[in-house]
């Protein structure tokens, strides 16, 4: 590809934006990087989301997290607690995508996610 | 509160594998509501919990039929850990309230960019059976 050091600079300065969402909002990061590399990298669904994946893997949330952190926003009981129960729930739902057509889950829950932020944006706001 | 909390790890495990989301966007609000968690507390928490690769479950699954692009994903990692510190640095010292309103923004745009993703992948392909994708 002749254009490959233009995609390479895209595809970080695209993650990087990504990375101040992850880092302000406490999220992994993945609900931007998917779309992003579908629409402007021209990614597959299937090949978006291995490769978001595969960017999470070191912990790319490391530098965030010793922020907050150090300003003790961290509750470790919660969080240990809850890290074996993502694991295995994330092997379980690979597990049913493949028997499920995840098109009308995908909906159900973004309206989900829309209804709830809605709610925390009022809720933060509104008084 | 142990077993709510073992549970609500499960349920949003199921959902990273299923919807190949982040776990984050559903972990700080379920944090916030169900545990009654304060919005830096609950995202610091989350942050957390994506310490370890929790999707190298979901991943596996992936890199078998070859859906990974490993330089790419070399890339946004490097962006990502970046990215990631600047992030930080402008959340730690906001009001919660604030903190909390913007998060409730970035849940509407995710939710948006999460319904648009199933139009996006039946245009992707094409010749893969049109029909078959409408179940």
């Amino acid at each position: 590809m002749a254009d490959g050091r233009m995609r390479d600079a895209g595809i970080f300065g695209a993650a990087s934006l990504c990375g101040v969402a992850s880092g302000l909002f406490g999220i992994g990061g993945g609900t931007l990087l998917v779309p992003f590399l579908a629409l402007f990298f021209a990614f597959g669904q299937h090949r978006a989301q291995g490769t978001s994946l595969i960017a999470l893997i070191p912990p790319t949330g490391a530098l965030a997290f010793f922020a907050y952190a150090k300003a003790g926003y961290v509750s470790w009981p919660t969080g240990l607690l809850l890290i074996p129960g993502v694991f295995a729930g994330g092997i379980l739902g690979g597990w049913l995508a493949k028997r499920l057509q995840p098109r009308r889950m995908r909906q159900v829950f973004a309206g989900l996610m829309f209804a709830l932020g809605v709610w925390q944006a009022v809720a933060a706001w509104w008084h | 509160m142990t077993l709510i909390v073992l549970l609500l790890g499960l349920a949003v495990g199921v959902l990273v594998g299923l919807l190949g989301i982040g776990g984050g966007v559903v972990l700080v609000p379920a944090l916030v509501y169900l545990l009654h968690m304060d919005q830096h507390l609950a995202q610091g928490t989350s942050l957390l919990i994506l310490l370890p690769p929790v999707g190298l479950g979901a991943l596996r699954e992936y890199w078998r039929q070859g859906q990974v692009d490993l330089r790419a994903g070399i890339l946004c990692a490097l962006g990502m850990l970046v990215g990631g510190y600047l992030g930080g640095l402008i959340a730690v010292p906001l009001a919660s309230r604030h903190l909390k309103g913007l998060f409730g923004c970035f849940l509407i745009l995710a939710a948006f960019l999460l319904w648009r993703k199933p139009q996006q992948q039946d245009r992707s392909t094409p010749t893969a059976g049109e029909g078959s994708a409408r179940g």
